[in-house]
C-alpha cells in the first residue's frame, strides 16, 4: 500500500499523484496488500508530499459484509423458495428428480429461476464493484505536521488534520476485522465527538506502526531531535504496580509520565528519540480487570437488583390478584437489559490499561476488541465514582473526559472508561498515568479522602451546615479542595463520586444560585471542560467560599494556561516542580 | 439574604464577586422582549383559547368550562409575570471584560454566573433577530470546546457588539492555549 500506485480508475479531480496507468481490475488489490508503507524504510516517519497509501483492499468488505451477507441470504432464500415450490408444488415438471435436482437444468428449464441468479449475481457485482471502487478512491498520507486523508467516489472529500492537534488515537477491531486481522485507526481531535479521521482498515501491524508515527510526530519528536531539551521520564513514587522505578533521577523536571509506568526500556535517559525500531512503543501494563470481576460488579449492579425487585413484585402481584397479573408480562421489558449487560461485558472483557510513552494505553473486548492512546495532557477531566453496592466490594470505576472522545453514550462509553471496574490500587495506578502530578504532598491520603472520606480531611472544604436540610447525608461529604495542579471535588452519599479537573484544563466556571440555596446560602459550582461523561461539579458550597473559589479559579486557570502548552507533550513540563505520583508505597 | 431587593442594581452578595465592574446590557432588551414575549402570550393564548371561543359559540358546548377558561387563564397569568419581571430579568445581565477572562451574569431567581478564560474561546458568534435589528441590538456568543459552555450576551447595542467581537478575538488569539 505504501507506492504511488499507478493504479487508478483516474477521477476528474484526481491531481497528478497517482499516473493513470493500468486499468482497474479485481487483481489489482493483491499487490497492495503485501507489503507495510514506507515508514519501516523511512526513519523520518513521514511521508513525502506526493506519497499515498491505501487501506486494505478487502476493507470494504470487512466493512460491508452484513449487506452482502444480507444480499445473498435474500436471493438465495428466494431461489430456494422457487425451487422448493417448483419442486414440489402444481406444475413442477420434473417431480421425480426432486431427490438429486440440478440447478442448470432446473435454470436452463425454468426462465424465472435464470432471472433470479441473474439479478443476484448483477447485484452481488455492483457491490463488488462499489466496494473496489471506495478502496480504490481512498487514500492517507501522513506528513510533516498533517495526516491525510482522501476518499469518496463521486463526491471527493479531502481531510487534513494536524498532527500536534491530536487528541486521541483508537484502533479498533471488530469481530471480522479480528478474523482477518485488520483494524481501524481513529484519529480524534477535539471536534466534540465526531471521529476527524478513520481508516479502516488496515493490517493490524500497520496500524499500529502507523499510530507510532502520528504519535512520535505529536509528541514533539522532531523538536527532541533538534536539540531542544526533552525532560526524560522521572521516576516518582516506588512502584508499587510495576516495574522499579527508572534510574534518571538527576534529570531535573518531571516528564509527563511521572509514575511507575514509565520506567520501561528506551524512555529514559539522554536520547530518547523513538525510531521505527521500537515501534511496539514499550507498553507496561498496570491494570487489569479479571473476568469473575467483571461478571461480579455487573451481577451487583443497581440494574440488576431493579430487574429481580420487579420480578419479586410481579409474582407477589400474580398471587395477590390471584392471577390476573401474570409476571410473564414483565418479562419483554426486562428483556430490555440484556444488551446493555451485554455491552458492559463484552466492553469490559479483558480490560488492560497501561502507560507508554505515547501516554495512556487501553485495550479492552470480547469480540470486537479495541486499543485506545490518550497522550498525556489530553485527560481533560476524571471521574471515580463507587456505587453503594461497589462499595461493600471496594470497587470503583473511573471515567474521564477526552476531547475527541466527545459526550458518550451508548457502546460508545467504553471509550472514556479508563477503569470499568477495579480495586483502590487500580485507581491509583490509572491516577497516576493520567494525572501524573496531583500537586500535592499527599497524594495517597488526599485520594482516599476525595473517594470515600467526609469532613474536612487533606483539606476538603466542605459544604456548611446550613445545607443540612438540602443534602442530609451527603453534606459533610460535598466538597472540594485545590492542589498546586488540580481541583478535586466530591460528592454523593450512596454513590460516591470524585472530580479532578487540571487547572490548565478548565473551558470555563459556573456559579449558579436557585432560590433553595439562596435560602441556605449554598451555591453550586460547575467546571466545564470539554463534552464528555464527566461533569465536575462542586454542589452546595457556601456562598461566600463558592464565590472566592470561583475568582481564584479563574485565575488558577489562567496562570496554568501560561505555563503549559501541551500540544508537544514531551517538549516541555506541564507540571512543574517534580512531585510525587499517587502511587502507593504498596498497598494499605 | 434579602436577594429580590439589591439584585436590582446593586450587585447580588450571594454570587456576584467583589471588585468587578460590571457593563449592563442595552435598555431596550426590555422592549425587544416585552414585545417578543407578548407576541408570544397572543399567540399562544390565543390557541389556547380556542375551546373557550367553540364552547361559548356553541359548536362544542360539552366541554367543560372550568378547562376552558382555567388553561388560557393559567397561561395567560404565567406569560403575564413573565412580562411583568423582564425589565428586572434584563436588569440583572451583565458582562465583565477581566483581563484574562470575561464573566457573565444573569438571573435573579436563579443566579448563574459564568467565567470563560480568553484563551479558551473557539469562536465568536454574533446574532440579531429582526426584532433586534429594528432596535439596534445584536447578542454576542462565545463559544469554547465544550458544548455546555457558551457565554450568551443578548441585548448588547449594535457597535459595542463590533468592539466585543474584535476584542474577544484579539484577546482570544493573544492568550491561546491548546486545549
Amino acid at each position: 500500500m505504501s507506492h504511488q500506485d499507478p493504479d487508478a480508475v483516474v477521477p476528474p479531480d484526481e491531481d497528478a499523484v497517482v499516473p493513470p496507468g493500468r486499468s482497474a481490475r479485481e487483481g489489482a488489490p493483491e499487490n497492495a496488500a503485501e507489503d507495510p508503507p514506507g515508514a519501516s524504510a523511512d526513519p523520518a516517519l513521514t511521508d513525502a508530499a506526493d506519497e499515498w497509501h491505501r487501506v486494505h483492499p478487502i476493507s470494504p468488505l470487512v466493512r460491508g459484509w452484513i449487506a452482502l451477507v444480507a444480499i445473498v441470504y435474500f436471493f438465495g432464500q428466494s431461489w430456494a423458495e422457487n425451487l422448493f415450490s417448483d419442486l414440489t408444488g402444481i406444475g413442477g415438471d420434473e417431480p421425480e428428480e426432486s431427490g438429486t435436482w440440478n440447478p442448470a437444468e432446473l435454470a436452463a428449464t425454468q426462465e424465472g429461476l435464470l432471472w433470479v441468479v441473474g439479478i443476484s449475481l448483477g447485484v452481488l457485482l455492483l457491490i463488488l464493484l462499489g466496494f473496489f471502487l471506495s478502496w480504490r478512491f481512498t487514500k492517507y498520507q501522513v506528513t510533516e505536521g498533517h495526516v491525510n486523508v482522501r476518499s469518496g467516489i463521486l463526491f471527493r472529500q479531502q481531510r487534513q488534520a494536524r498532527i500536534d492537534r491530536v487528541q486521541a488515537i483508537d484502533i479498533g477491531q471488530p469481530l471480522v476485522a479480528r478474523i482477518t486481522g485488520l483494524g481501524e485507526l481513529k484519529f480524534e481531535v477535539a471536534d466534540g465527538g465526531s471521529t476527524a479521521m478513520k481508516l479502516s482498515y488496515l493490517k493490524l501491524a500497520e496500524a499500529k506502526r502507523l499510530r507510532h508515527r502520528i504519535l512520535a510526530r505529536a509528541g514533539g519528536l522532531r523538536a527532541a531531535q533538534s536539540g531542544t531539551a526533552r525532560p526524560a521520564e522521572s521516576p516518582s513514587g516506588t512502584g508499587a504496580g510495576g516495574a522499579p522505578p527508572a534510574g534518571a533521577d538527576d534529570v531535573a523536571p518531571a516528564g509527563t509520565l511521572p509514575d511507575p509506568g514509565t520506567s520501561v526500556a528506551g524512555t529514559t535517559g539522554a536520547a530518547p528519540v523513538l525510531t521505527d525500531a521500537d515501534l511496539e512503543a514499550p507498553e507496561n501494563v498496570l491494570v487489569r480487570v479479571p473476568p469473575g470481576r467483571l461478571v461480579l460488579s455487573l451481577l451487583v449492579s443497581p440494574w440488576l437488583w431493579f430487574v429481580f425487585a420487579a420480578l419479586a413484585g410481579g409474582i407477589v402481584g400474580e398471587v395477590l390478584t390471584e392471577g390476573a397479573f401474570r409476571t410473564v408480562y414483565l418479562v419483554p421489558g426486562l428483556f430490555g437489559i440484556l444488551p446493555w449487560l451485554w455491552t458492559e461485558f463484552s466492553n469490559g472483557f479483558n480490560f488492560r490499561a497501561g502507560v507508554s510513552p505515547d501516554g495512556l494505553r487501553m485495550s479492552y473486548g470480547l469480540l470486537d476488541t479495541h486499543h485506545q492512546t490518550v497522550p498525556p495532557g489530553r485527560v481533560q477531566a476524571v471521574q471515580v465514582t463507587q456505587g453503594v453496592i461497589w462499595k461493600l466490594f471496594g470497587w470503583h470505576k473511573v471515567t474521564v473526559n477526552v476531547a475527541g472522545y466527545g459526550e458518550a453514550t451508548g457502546g460508545s462509553a467504553a471509550r472514556s472508561t479508563v477503569l470499568p471496574v477495579g480495586t483502590r490500587q487500580d485507581v491509583l495506578n490509572v491516577l497516576a498515568i493520567i494525572l501524573p502530578n496531583p500537586g500535592t504532598d499527599r497524594p495517597l491520603e488526599l485520594i482516599d479522602a476525595g473517594i470515600a472520606g467526609r469532613g474536612t480531611g487533606e483539606g476538603f472544604t466542605t459544604s456548611p451546615r446550613t445545607a443540612r436540610l438540602l443534602s442530609p447525608f451527603a453534606w459533610s461529604r460535598q466538597g472540594y479542595t485545590v492542589t498546586r495542579t488540580a481541583v478535586f471535588a466530591r460528592s454523593g452519599f450512596l454513590v460516591r463520586s470524585l472530580f479532578m479537573v487540571p487547572h490548565e484544563r478548565t473551558q470555563g466556571i459556573r456559579l449558579t444560585q436557585g432560590p433553595l440555596e439562596r435560602w441556605r446560602g449554598v451555591a453550586d459550582v460547575s467546571l466545564v471542560t470539554t463534552d464528555g461523561p464527566v461533569h465536575p461539579a462542586i454542589t452546595q458550597a457556601g456562598a461566600a467560599e463558592a464565590r472566592r473559589f470561583f475568582l481564584e479559579q479563574a485565575e488558577r486557570a489562567a496562570e496554568a494556561r501560561h505555563l503549559h502548552d501541551h500540544d508537544h507533550w514531551l517538549d516541555d513540563d506541564p507540571y512543574g516542580a517534580p512531585q510525587r505520583g499517587p502511587v502507593a508505597e504498596g498497598e494499605r | 439574604m434579602n436577594a429580590e431587593k439589591d439584585s436590582r442594581q446593586a450587585p447580588d452578595q450571594a454570587v456576584d464577586p467583589e471588585g468587578v465592574d460590571w457593563l449592563p446590557v442595552s435598555d431596550k432588551l426590555i422592549t425587544v422582549r416585552l414585545i417578543s414575549g407578548a407576541v408570544w402570550m397572543v399567540v399562544v393564548v390565543g390557541v389556547l383559547s380556542v375551546p373557550l371561543v367553540l364552547r361559548s359559540t356553541g359548536v362544542w358546548a360539552g366541554y367543560p368550562g372550568w378547562l376552558a377558561w382555567s388553561v388560557p387563564g393559567v397561561v395567560l397569568l404565567w406569560f403575564l409575570i413573565g412580562l411583568a419581571i423582564t425589565p428586572r430579568q434584563v436588569r440583572a445581565i451583565g458582562y465583565a471584560e477581566r483581563h484574562e477572562d470575561l464573566l457573565v451574569k444573569q438571573g435573579i431567581l436563579f443566579r448563574r454566573l459564568l467565567v470563560v478564560p480568553y484563551g479558551r474561546m473557539q469562536y465568536v458568534d454574533v446574532q440579531a433577530g429582526p426584532l433586534d435589528r429594528a432596535f439596534g441590538l445584536c447578542k454576542v456568543e462565545l463559544h469554547t470546546a465544550s458544548s455546555s459552555v457558551t457565554a450568551t450576551i443578548p441585548g448588547v447595542p449594535e457597535e459595542e457588539g463590533a468592539r466585543l467581537r474584535e476584542q474577544l478575538s484579539a484577546r482570544g488569539e493573544a492568550r491561546l492555549a491548546g486545549l
